[in-house]
Parts: structure tokens; sequence; C-alpha cells
């Protein structure tokens, strides 16, 4: 759930999500759900004229499995708490794993 | 359960251990399609999702000229600020010597 | 930034299985829960609710684009549309095909969006519509093209240790 919380944080943020094909979708994260299915606002298709089907399109739904990567505005992001996190959620899943 | 206590002593007893050691410093990851990047760790789970800061990712390209000589494989280098990598794609994680 | 929000990371948030429309819990250890956007707005059911009755365009996996009015779906990304027409590009031509009501199966969904009406069905410049035999004609011969590209290239990366990202299967 670590990443979930951690993207809703960062909603109403500015993002580019780059996809396993390869087009990168500029954006306003609107909404993220628990299998990290991401919905941006206002998209803007790096490249656009190499994919003309998105150019009457105004906001997408992602199915998570397919994104690559998320570049995040760096100044939203508060690294220290994160990493505090991600140890807490890591002790938690070594407990979980131990209980079986 | 009974055995070892559940304080996050800097100790290895599972693979993601060692990525919890590396968090704040400088890790490189290599993914699937022909993609590297070298940045620091600031965050992981247990699908390997991440999130990197200062990154550099080092994509490996394959260009067929028609000239059949000029065929060779091409690097090209991104930076990105901040990156959230998506854990189905990570092949693995490697510590780096900070220099 | 807020570090409250940041604060509740991880420990006590609803998603799971039963998270779908729980009210908001108590945070684990006593603590007051931290004012939150609700959590029910962080859900598949309300993104996909947001876009039901509306034409979209919807892009698959193996790069076909559908354009057609969502009818139903569910927590998978499984949909109905209805009134599909299946928009295909090659080179700089398209043309539609006329296919009726689809259920598409959610892991073939690449993503889902919302065409604006006021752009609706705009095409831009140098792409034209074109009859369909030309199109697939076009069409088989970028297959080609590019299957015989990703080879040379998958076996020469093969070499210096690569691992293609989607095996075989041609994604765009």
């Amino acid at each position: 759930m670590l990443f979930f919380s951690f993207f809703k944080t960062l909603v109403d943020h500015e993002v580019t999500v780059e996809l396993k094909n390869d087009i990168s979708i500029r954006g306003t994260l609107k909404s993220v759900d628990q299998f990290l299915n991401i919905k941006l606002d206002n998209i803007n298709v790096v490249e656009e004229m190499k994919y003309p089907h998105l150019s009457s399109v105004k906001n997408v739904f992602i199915r998570g499995s397919v994104v690559r990567y998320v570049h995040l505005p760096s100044g939203a992001v508060d690294t220290a708490l994160l990493e505090d996190a991600t140890r807490r959620e890591a002790t938690q899943a070594s407990a979980r794993a131990k209980q079986g | 359960m009974a055995d070892a206590d559940n304080d996050a002593a800097p100790t290895v007893q599972e693979p993601l251990d060692l990525v919890r050691l590396s968090l704040d410093e400088i890790v490189f990851v290599k993914l699937r399609g022909d993609r590297e990047l070298k940045g620091r760790l600031h965050a992981y789970d247990s699908h390997c999702n991440l999130v990197l800061g200062d990154v550099e990712e080092t994509i490996y390209t394959y260009d067929e000229d028609e000239e059949e000589e000029q065929q060779d494989v091409r690097i090209m280098k991104k930076q990105s600020e901040m990156l959230f990598v998506r854990g189905d794609s990570v092949v693995l994680i490697s510590p780096q010597p900070s220099s | 930034m807020d570090n409250s929000r940041m604060e509740n990371l991880s420990l006590q948030d609803q998603g799971g299985p039963h998270g779908q429309n729980a009210p908001p819990q108590p945070a684990a250890g006593g603590l007051p829960p931290v004012p939150q956007l609700p959590p029910q707005m962080f859900t598949t059911a309300a993104q996909l609710l947001d876009l039901t009755d509306k034409k979209l365009m919807i892009i698959l996996r193996d790069g076909r684009k559908l354009i057609g009015v969502l009818r139903s779906w569910d927590q998978f990304a499984n949909l109905v549309l209805q009134d599909t027409i299946e928009r295909i590009f090659a080179a700089n031509l398209y043309a539609d095909v006329h296919r009726g009501i689809y259920i598409v199966r959610g892991e073939n969904v690449l993503m889902l969006g919302e065409i604006d009406l006021d752009k609706d069905d705009y095409v831009p410049e140098p792409y034209q519509e074109a009859p369909i035999e030309t199109v697939h004609a076009t069409q088989r011969k970028e297959q080609e093209n590019r299957k015989n590209k990703d080879k040379a290239k998958r076996e020469k990366l093969l070499t210096m240790g690569f691992e293609p990202e989607h095996s075989g299967e041609v994604i765009f």
C-alpha cells in the first residue's frame, strides 16, 4: 500500500506517465487506485503526431500494469518521509512473512 | 514468529533487506526493455516498485541502417529528477559504491 | 508539503479487498484520523464511474484503437462498449470499421480516454481517411517491417544480456 498512499499525496500535481509501449503522457494526476491505475486530466501527449488517435482525448485512465515510469515533480516529494515510510512498510512486510 | 525479533536491525535475512540497506544510497537498476537506471533510492516495496531521485536512464537501441555495415547498438541517456519505476519491469537492483 | 498526509503512508490505508467503499476507520494506534480526501475516491470503481456512458477511445495492448460508449465495467477494468468503431491507423492513413458491441477483458486494456466532444473525431493534419482495403494493405506492410526490425534488435541485444520488455508481443 506504500505506493498507493504515496501517489495519493501527489494528486493535483503534474506528472508524466511513460508506458511500456513508449508513449509518454503528461497531465494532472487526478486519481489512483490500489492497482496503481492512474487517471490524468488535461493530457498532453509527448510526440503527439506519432499518436494521432489521442489528439481528441482530454483525460485518460491508464491501467497500472502498462506503466513503465511516472516522472514526478521532485518538489512534491519529501524523500526523508518517504524513506521512513518505506522502512516501516518493509518491517511490516517481513513480520507478515514470518507469520506465514 | 518465535525466532528473531521484529526490530529493523541492519541485518540481511531476505533479499529485499539488501535493498532496504540501500535506501538513500545510489543504486543501479536493470530493467526489461533494454534499459538501465542509476539514481538515489528513496522508496521500494515488495513488488520492487521504486522511487529514485536524480536518475540517469540509459536506453540501448539498435539501429539497422540500410547499409549493412552501420548496424550497431546506440546508447541514449535521459535524466529525471524523480522517477517512479513499476516493479514488473525490474530485473535487478544493485547497490553502487558512492563516488 | 503536508507532512501529516505522508505520515499516514502505509499504515492505515484501507485499500485491500474490503477497501472498496469502506468508511474511513480510526487510525491504528489511537491516532485521530488525519483529514484526507475521501478514500472512496481512490478505487477503480470511482475512476471508471466518471467514464460511464461517455464516448471513449480505448487502446488495447495489441495496439488496436476502439471508439465506443462505455456501458459497463468491473474492478478488473473488464469493459462493455456500445456502438464500437475500430479505427485503424497505418502510415498517414486511417479507416473506421464498425464493430458493434464489444466486451473487452481488462488485462488487454492499455488505457481509456474520454473524447472531448468539442474535438470529436478530430484527427490531425497529415492523417487522412482512406478506404479500408488501402489501410489494411499499408498496415500489413508496416507490421512486417516492424517484426523484422524487432527481431534484429532482440537478437543483437540478447547477446548483450538484455531482456525484451514484452516477449514476442508487439505492443504499440
